[in-house]
């Protein structure tokens, strides 16, 4: 991760639409941005999708950066992506057959250890529901902190934290 | 990835202001051994073609926006030296009618506040296209009085002219 002072001069660079400062951008983050969308969708042909539109949202908007945490700000532009990208109907409808698709694979097979299109985190993950599994996929790859994560969210700081928690620990005992 | 250690936050004391001390420490417990659950089954990287597309498209994007930034000065400086002409127009003929008459020279400001603050360059593209085309009807009109072509009625002519300019410098345009 790059430091603040690093990542102060980035921005700075990328405000002033400099294209190698937007591609160290890219490097920085694509991996977490990447691992928020694919958590979500579980499809790695959706991330790809989601991924580019929210780098070329950020050339649009990185003037309208104000300083604060990058992240969270960064992260709350994918939060926003993602829940357009679930406002499309169509899409929903093929997100929900994923997930079922993964169910099914999994009573079938009960398949364990990683697999590129199905893993156990990802099937376990759909069984969360979608607002606990956001807030969780958001607080992880973000690393904001439980009040940023509810300033995002317009929510008090103690939903947040109980909501995570429970989802976290259900998770947990999803995974045993 | 732990998010508790880069955002700096102290999750035991963070819980226990909504929690008993051992609900607070059982929660922070929790929330740690979570976290290290997802930090186990990391999801996949993102291709490394696809973020070369990636930086492919913002180099793409950034060279759209330059394109973008420029064509909007160039239509602002073209639209104000279009206005500047139509008022130095309109100034010569009414001071070829004689010094009998002295009549309120009626200019207007051309471009509206709203477009040289705004950034949003489709909407201003959009807003200064219709003021070409009002600053085109105004040399049109300017056009007609200088070759005589309002049959002899000069100041009807320039009162129309001033008509259109108070229209230009009402509310509409002030965004």
């Amino acid at each position: 991760m790059a430091k603040s002072d690093d990542l102060g001069r980035i921005i700075a660079g990328c405000k002033e639409g400099d294209g190698e400062s937007f591609s160290q951008l890219v490097d920085i983050y694509a991996g977490r941005c990447y691992g928020y969308f694919y958590r979500l969708t579980g499809s790695k042909e959706t991330s790809d999708d989601l991924l580019s539109e929210l780098f070329v949202k950020l050339v649009e908007k990185i003037g309208h950066y104000r300083g604060g945490s990058f992240d969270g700000w960064l992260f709350k532009i994918a939060s926003n992506i993602f829940h357009d990208y679930l406002r499309d109907k169509q899409r929903q409808k093929r997100l929900l057959d994923g997930r079922k698709e993964q169910l099914e694979l999994e009573k079938r097979d009960g398949r364990q250890g990683y697999d590129e299109r199905v893993d156990k985190l990802q099937m376990q993950l759909a069984k969360l529901d979608d607002e606990t599994r956001e807030l969780i996929m958001l607080r992880f790859y973000s690393q904001a902190s439980f009040k940023e994560i509810a300033a995002m969210r317009s929510e008090p700081i103690g939903t947040t934290l109980s909501k995570v928690h429970r989802g976290l620990k259900k998770l947990r005992k999803l995974m045993e | 990835m732990a998010a508790n250690s880069q955002n700096g936050e102290n999750l035991k004391e963070l819980s226990g202001k909504f929690l008993g001390a051992d609900e607070a420490k059982q929660a922070t417990e929790d929330i740690r051994r979570g976290e290290e659950l997802l930090g186990g089954h990391p999801a996949p990287e993102p291709d490394s073609q696809l973020v070369a597309d990636i930086k492919a498209e913002i180099g793409r994007a950034l060279v759209d926006r330059r394109a973008n930034a420029f064509k909007r000065i160039a239509y602002k400086v073209a639209a104000v030296a279009a206005a500047i002409i139509v008022a130095a127009a309109i100034s010569v003929k009414l001071s070829d009618r004689g010094a009998g008459e002295t009549k309120e020279v009626v200019t207007a400001s051309i471009i509206p506040a709203a477009v040289w603050e705004s950034d949003d360059i489709a909407v201003d593209d959009a807003e200064l296209g219709t003021i070409v085309g009002e600053i085109e009807e105004i040399e049109g009109d300017v056009l007609a009085l200088e070759l005589g072509e309002n049959g002899g009625n000069g100041y009807e002519a320039i009162e129309e002219l001033e008509v259109e300019l108070e229209e230009i410098e009402g509310v509409f345009w002030k965004g």
